[in-house]
């Protein structure tokens, strides 16, 4: 994605200073997300592990890091050239 | 109403597609239209029970069955066939629209028949009136797919027929009920019907006449095509299967691969494929779980799934109408003139993605719940791991790759009206079902006693959601993600497409080589003896050389004794 040159006529989405915006806002809603797991109380655990402080944060994010990482090594396996199938007239 | 309720809901789909072509051309889709609305209208109006119970060949059909499993999915496949209609009303193609209202006629009258027969003939017409939605296309690979798609289509039809005559011939009768027994096992009957639902469901190593065929229908027809004939096959599990224990371990599988396979697909379409086998897997797991929680958020999950990914799908169609392609490679930046298509887009992406406020929130979370209720660790986490998955591939990869992302450069127009319409009513319904949830439950085939807008469930699902979200920014910033690459991502058609027919063609050139080689055994033995004939008539041969007048007198004279001793005796 980085040898893209910038578009010439940037729309919102694509200014720096928004994106950058975006990038914050999200972390802070993230680490507000995982703070609030001190201010409730499951009443109804069914595991241990749901109980334990943001489970379901750090899950999602090393679930999916390890799916990106997998596809990628997944492409080593099954990825062949457009027209292997010489069907490619879409 | 008594009369017509005799009839199978979905029926006047089927015949009014076959009088379709005497309209006009312009007429058509709104036709189409209407005979969705008026199904819908008369499938609402007939109460509850059962109909059109007609013996045949010493056997009971019961052509309709109106009851708390298939209300739900008869619904929302009228729902599913009107948004469809309302998204294809700027085609001018008879062949669509006589194939789209027939397949979604027949798909409605399959999950309201009340006998295995009944189940049979819908469920065949499905598969035929679904082809030409691929063939439509009017390509030699979507002619190819749709081959393939109808060769498999009309295997599953076969094993289930040849399951309904077992059944039959076991316990005289055909009726549509659960194949699972006491112990939980299936009879023979129970594992044909189980191979037929299997294929129309996708299940993994089953599944990839999915990816194979949708991408390949026109850009209407995809939305019709990821509407109904999975979700048959759901609600056919659910009525045959509810509490089959292996069926969780199936739903699982199918729940994960896929996600994998989504990363690095680059057709986007295929990406929505691979997202619709993963959206299964929870419904299967639901089924395999069996209890009224996970019974109840399998349908649900079923009607919403159908309602977001037909707005998935519609949204890339929008994309495909529009710029000729749905390659992540050729996109990007489409926000800024497809504005409209990207907001609905992203509506589905955050209903599939089980965002709160959205639909898949409060029908995905059923089916977690049911699993974690019945203490199944294993299949609560991989559940999870599935959410998060879906985050990946529906959630960010579908709106980010086709919409934002780096600039294509591409400026093409907001979708026709038409389009952006169906996008805005399924739109509108993956948020009123999300809000307005009791709507959906009233629905359910058991008693629902559950409330998804809990802390513990909002905090928890949007902190899986927000942080795979930050994953995704972290793996761009540094470059981890893998970037979208124009190639063939190999799956199990690879077998039958390469492996299947590169053996054949192997068997086939050894049997070429074996008879050849006995021909030429047989040519030259031939030409042998005919050397050797050719040797004794030749004019240098025993008999084809000049005999001398004496020799022939002798031997005439022989001939003629002979011939006087015959006469003789």
């Amino acid at each position: 994605m980085t040898q893209h040159k910038p578009p010439t006529d940037p729309s919102w989405f694509e200014k720096p200073q928004n994106v950058r915006n975006i990038i914050i806002a999200l972390v802070v809603v993230c680490a507000a997300l995982a703070l609030a797991d001190l201010f409730y109380d499951n009443p109804h655990p069914h595991f241990d592990i749901e109980s334990s402080f943001a489970f379901q944060a750090w899950f999602g994010f090393v679930t999916f890091v390890v799916i990106v990482f997998l596809g990628r090594l997944l492409r080593m396996i099954v990825s062949r050239p457009e027209d292997y199938y010489h069907d490619n007239d879409c | 109403m008594t009369t017509i309720a005799n009839l199978p809901p979905g029926l006047i789909m089927i015949f009014g597609a076959l009088l379709l072509p005497l309209f006009a051309r312009r007429a058509q889709p709104w036709l189409v239209l209407a005979l969705s609305v008026a199904s819908l209208i008369l499938f609402v109006l007939t109460p509850a029970g059962e109909y059109g119970n007609i013996g045949l060949f010493g056997g009971e059909l019961n052509l309709v069955r109106i009851d708390h499993f298939s209300r739900p999915f008869g619904i929302v496949f009228h729902l599913a066939a009107i948004v469809s209609a309302i998204y294809a009303l700027h085609v001018q193609d008879t062949r669509q629209h006589v194939s789209g209202v027939m397949y979604a006629g027949a798909a409605i009258g399959a999950v309201c028949a009340g006998d295995l027969l009944t189940l049979f003939v819908f469920w065949e017409l499905t598969a035929i009136s679904s082809v030409f939605l691929i063939w439509a296309s009017d390509s030699e690979r979507s002619y190819q797919a749709g081959m393939r798609y109808l060769i498999i289509q009309v295997t599953s039809g076969v094993l289930l027929l040849s399951g309904a005559i077992v059944q039959f011939v076991e316990t005289g009768s055909l009726t549509f009920t659960s194949f699972v027994d006491e112990s939980g096992g299936l009879g023979l009957a129970g594992r044909l019907v189980l191979c037929a639902f299997g294929i129309k469901c996708a299940f993994p190593l089953l599944h990839n006449w999915l990816q194979d065929s949708y991408p390949k229908a026109t850009v209407t027809g995809t939305v019709f095509l990821s509407a109904f004939t999975t979700k048959l096959a759901v609600y056919s599990l659910i009525r045959g299967f509810a509490g089959f224990e292996p069926l969780i371990l199936v739903g699982c599988t199918m729940t994960l691969f896929p996600i994998v396979f989504a990363v690095i697909e680059n057709d986007l379409r295929r990406v929505l494929a691979y997202s619709l086998n993963n959206q299964l897997g929870f419904m299967v797991v639901g089924v395999g779980i069996g209890t009224e929680l996970a019974i109840n958020g399998t349908v649900a999950h079923a009607f919403c799934h159908i309602i977001y990914k037909s707005l998935l799908f519609m949204s890339m169609g929008a994309v495909l109408y529009r710029v000729g392609t749905t390659k992540a490679t050729e996109l990007g930046g489409l926000h800024k003139s497809m504005p409209w298509t990207t907001t609905f887009c992203m509506i589905g992406a955050g209903a599939i993605s089980g965002f709160p406020l959205l639909s898949g929130f409060v029908s995905k979370s059923m089916i977690i719940s049911a699993a974690a209720e019945q203490h199944m660790l294993g299949v609560w986490i991989v559940l999870l791991i599935a959410s998060a998955g879906v985050m990946e591939h529906s959630g960010i990869k579908i709106p980010f790759f086709a919409f934002f992302a780096h600039d294509s450069g591409k400026r093409p127009k907001e979708a026709p009206l038409n389009m952006l319409i169906a996008m805005g009513i399924a739109a509108a319904g993956c948020i009123v079902l999300g809000i307005a949830y009791p709507l959906l439950y009233a629905l359910l085939p058991h008693e629902v006693d559950y409330h998804p807008y809990t802390v513990t469930h909002v905090v928890t699902q949007l902190q899986l959601l927000m942080f795979a979200c930050l994953a995704f920014v972290v793996l761009i910033k540094t470059g981890l993600y893998p970037e979208e690459k124009r190639a063939t991502v190999l799956d199990t058609d690879w077998f039958y497409r390469v492996a299947i027919p590169n053996v054949v063609s192997l068997a086939r050139t050894a049997v070429v080589k074996t008879d050849g080689a006995i021909r030429s055994i047989f040519v030259t033995g031939l030409n042998e003896f005919l050397a050797k004939v050719d040797d004794g008539f030749n004019e240098k041969g025993l008999l084809g050389r000049t005999w001398s007048t004496n020799t022939m007198t002798f031997w005439a004279s022989v001939l003629l004794a002979a011939s006087l001793l015959v006469y003789y005796f």
